[in-house]
């Protein structure tokens, strides 16, 4: 088995680390699609507000492939279509009757999948509705239905702060996956990479021989966009696909019972939460279902996502297309302690040495503050140390602003990971992540205008 | 707490839009987040964001500082009572030397901060931190005999050619405090040019004028007859290993200490906020060069050349400037290599500009100079050979 070696990156201590206990969330009366937060896709409404709805019929479809749609999370009533400014789609809002009614898929065995041909597979995925979980490097649009891909790497668990373990997901969904699995390995004509970390010796031993690949290594080693930097070696693997763990699960259930999907594991984390725990809740229930056992005397910021590449999202949202976590952390909108910028920081989280947390190894509370205001670059180098695809972001940065597409190119944008680190420890408080992820997509959109 | 709170409230209005002093916005802003972080929350991910900011960073750096000034508000007061003939009890020597480098700190923060002001607000961004350790900086390398406006020429110089026609902290090429430094020693070559030297007298009519001839020991290395012996003559005029190493001798304010910039140098290098590749560069470029220098050495040479490495490390302001100059992460070099190669120029520098230019004694300050000119240069060379190495994605 192969093991990369992740050195740079790092790892927050923060605390709200969900546990392992496992609860079903309350049934949800609403349940909604958003979007506002799938990217790049440009949707277009199949149905209007009080329309009959079933569970996994299409709700929009991509105008930019009208073959990719994405099915209702449930059977009912479409109770309201909110809009954002520019007429962004943002919610898609279902009322769910008592019975839902339901479209009924084939079903296949894995004697099918066998016989099937890529063709066919890729079909019946698209039409199923969980396409667009397969995602494609480095854009991480979803996959090209005419692509071969080099690689396709499933990535197990997640570093960041927090996601579902696999040692809740995986038991008793083992069968699933190894099926999921078999339907990725036909995708990608057996270049399939089933990735873990190497402390997670729980998943080693539910998915007997299945994990082919072992890294270790600091946030966000775990990333796909990572292995396959470091694995590399000529630019035509740069265009790698990659499914979450449960996704995986997802496709498996979704072909095998023949119906879209109702239910994944989520996780509730951050100091917000009462009791940090996964969730098995509704796919597009309201976050409300599961942040109501929350901490009092504060402020909360709903992040949908990890707690760096997450986005903050209203408490009466619902949980996104591919979302399988909320954090809730203080917002940290109020005035520093009087001269806390001379006290020695034992309890102040830190990527540098400069402060004294760097020998406090609990776990510690972090607010949204920004904990400083933004500055010229001051070429600390602290985002170069952190950088886990050795881009150099301040000089990338640079490049992006002096409108140099060529040479942001060069210094490897498209390998950005997305991983917001070099955000996070800037001292000048610049939006160095915002800055690369925008010129990535902004390439990304022209590209594709070429294309077509 | 409550009555520093209410003052900022109170005042704060004046300051804000609309307000009389609305101009000095970014003063009153950069004053009030020194007593209480601002408010601001991240709008776009990440969420959450690091503890350290520039404020904690460039803050950190005039804590390093702050030993400096003691030791040279002591050496000040210390050195003119000496010439003076004065005792050196340890408070009249205290107050002496607050009596001479007080008002130069202080007319070197009121111009400094001036020139910043005006630039920010114009400019309409925030007051940026680096002016702080520029103006703490700036002092510790002037004689204490420097007539006051001097003292304000230099900083002007520092900040608004070094700095501020460049766009600002961040943007210079070159280090303000140097820059300043190095216009004074050539416009005001008299005062500042550090052959002559720098004490206070005090009560001038009644001093015996003897105790007060004397050089620096880099103006005696630099002035050694030929076949003399340079640790002969720095013998001589009584700068010892131990007198060398601790700078109780006269000089800058607070450069001469080479045992307190070690101690500096470890605080930064410790934090991270001092690249340990520079100074490290730095220390093994000079020793390196001044040992090839006595390797050349011969019996007819100058002598100069045959002076102990550690002897060139311990004189003069050489490993002050390695701590707290060479290190302005924004006028280093950027890259990890570059910045081996930046420091060790440095160290060079210094030598063969003290040993073969007898018009410079010191030569650190502008061979930090030179080699920020080559900063960027090092830089584009590592960059270019690194990206060669990526697989290319595109």
């Amino acid at each position: 088995m192969k093991t990369i070696r992740v050195k740079k990156g790092y790892n927050l201590k923060i605390v709200g680390s969900p546990s392992h206990l496992l609860q079903k969330a309350e049934q949800p009366t609403y349940v909604a699609l958003l979007p506002e937060h799938i990217p790049f896709v440009k949707p277009r409404l199949k149905i209007a507000k009080g329309d009959r709805v079933a569970l996994g019929s299409p709700l929009i479809e991509d105008k930019r492939n009208t073959d990719i749609q994405f099915l209702s999370p449930g059977g009912g009533r479409v109770a309201d279509i909110r809009f954002g400014p520019r007429r962004v789609i943002q919610e898609i809002v279902i009322q769910l009757d008592e019975t839902e009614k339901k479209i009924d898929f084939e079903r296949y065995s894995q004697n099918d999948i066998d016989k099937m041909n890529r063709e066919q597979l890729v079909r019946v995925l698209v039409a199923g509705g969980l396409w667009p979980l397969i995602k494609e490097l480095p854009f991480r649009d979803y996959a090209r239905l005419d692509f071969l891909p080099p690689a396709l790497f499933v990535r197990l668990g997640s570093l960041e702060p927090f996601h579902p373990a696999p040692k809740v997901y995986l038991p008793g969904n083992e069968q699933l996956f190894r099926f999921g699995l078999s339907v990725l390995n036909k995708l990608a004509e057996g270049r399939v990479f089933v990735c873990r970390h190497e402390a997670d010796t729980e998943s080693t031993s539910l998915l007997d021989g299945l994990i082919n690949l072992t890294y270790t290594g600091n946030y966000p080693a775990h990333d796909p966009g990572v292995l396959l930097y470091r694995m590399k070696s000529s630019p035509q693997e740069n265009c790698s696909w990659f499914v979450d763990g449960q996704d995986v699960v997802l496709i498996a259930h979704m072909l095998r019972n023949g119906a879209y999907p109702t239910e994944r594991i989520v996780t509730l984390g951050g100091a917000g939460a009462r009791q940090p725990k996964h969730f098995i809740a509704r796919m597009g229930a309201p976050l409300s279902a599961i942040a109501a056992d929350q901490a009092e005397n504060e402020s909360w910021r709903y992040i949908q996502g990890g707690i760096l590449s997450g986005y903050s999202a209203r408490p009466q949202s619902y949980l996104g297309f591919s979302e399988t976590a909320l954090n809730l952390l203080p917002e940290g909108n109020r005035k520093g302690e009087l001269l806390g910028l001379f006290s020695p920081g034992y309890r102040k989280t830190t990527f540098s040495r400069a402060f004294l947390s760097k020998l406090n190894h609990q776990e510690l509370e972090m607010s949204c503050n920004m904990n400083g205001s933004e500055r010229a670059c001051i070429a600390c180098g602290y985002c170069t140390l952190v950088c886990p695809v050795d881009i150099l972001p301040q000089f990338t940065y640079k490049a992006i602003l002096a409108g140099e597409v060529e040479e942001s190119l060069e210094h490897g944008l498209l390998d950005c990971v997305e991983c917001a680190l070099c955000s996070y420890v800037c001292p000048s408080k610049i939006e160095l992540f915002e800055t690369i992820k925008n010129a990535k997509a902004a390439f990304y959109k022209e590209k594709e205008q070429v294309r077509r | 707490m409550k009555r520093i709170e209410r003052f900022f409230e109170f005042t704060r209005r004046h300051f804000e839009k609309g307000g009389k002093l609305e101009k000095l916005w970014p003063f009153y802003e950069s004053i009030e987040s020194v007593f209480f972080a601002p408010a601001r929350v991240s709008q776009v991910a990440p969420n959450v964001r690091d503890s350290l900011d520039v404020k904690r960073y460039m803050m950190l750096v005039i804590v390093a500082l702050l030993p400096h000034y003691a030791f040279g508000v002591y050496n000040v007061g210390y050195q003119s009572h000496l010439a003076s003939g004065l005792g050196t009890d340890f408070w009249p020597v205290i107050w002496t030397g607050l009596k001479s480098v007080v008002p130069i700190v202080v007319v070197v923060y009121i111009f400094g901060f001036a020139w910043e002001t005006l630039f920010a607000s114009v400019r309409k961004h925030e007051l940026s931190e680096g002016v702080l350790v520029t103006c703490a900086l700036l002092p510790l390398t002037l004689p204490p005999t420097i007539p006051l406006w001097q003292a304000a020429a230099g900083i002007s110089f520092g900040i608004v050619i070094g700095k501020e026609i460049f766009g600002g902290t961040g943007r210079n090429f070159l280090n303000p405090a140097l820059t300043g430094r190095a216009f004074l020693y050539f416009a005001y070559p008299v005062q500042n040019s550090g052959d002559a030297v720098w004490t206070v007298l005090t009560g001038a009519k009644s001093a015996p004028v003897d105790a007060f001839t004397g050089a620096t020991p880099l103006s005696i290395a630099a002035v050694t007859e030929r076949f003399g012996d340079v640790h002969a003559s720095l013998a001589d005029a009584g700068y010892g290993v131990s007198k060398l190493f601790f700078g109780l001798y006269p000089g800058s304010i607070g450069g001469t200490t080479t045992f307190l910039s070690i101690v500096g140098a470890a605080f930064l290098m410790m934090l991270g906020i001092a690249n340990y590749r520079i100074i490290f560069g730095c220390v093994i470029g000079l020793l390196s060069t001044a040992f090839l220098l006595n390797l050349l050495a011969t019996e007819s040479s100058m002598p100069y050349l045959s002076m102990n490495p550690m002897h060139h490390l311990m004189s003069g302001g050489a490993m002050f400037a390695f701590a707290y100059m060479a290190t302005d992460p924004v006028s280093a070099a950027h890259m990890q290599v570059s910045r081996w190669i930046f420091g060790f120029g440095i160290g060079a520098l210094t030598i063969l500009i003290r040993v073969f230019n007898p018009a410079f004694p010191e030569g650190v300050g502008l061979a930090v100079l030179f080699m920020n000119l080559f900063a960027p240069l090092l830089d584009h060379i590592e960059i270019k050979i690194k990206l060669r190495r990526r697989v290319p994605n595109v």
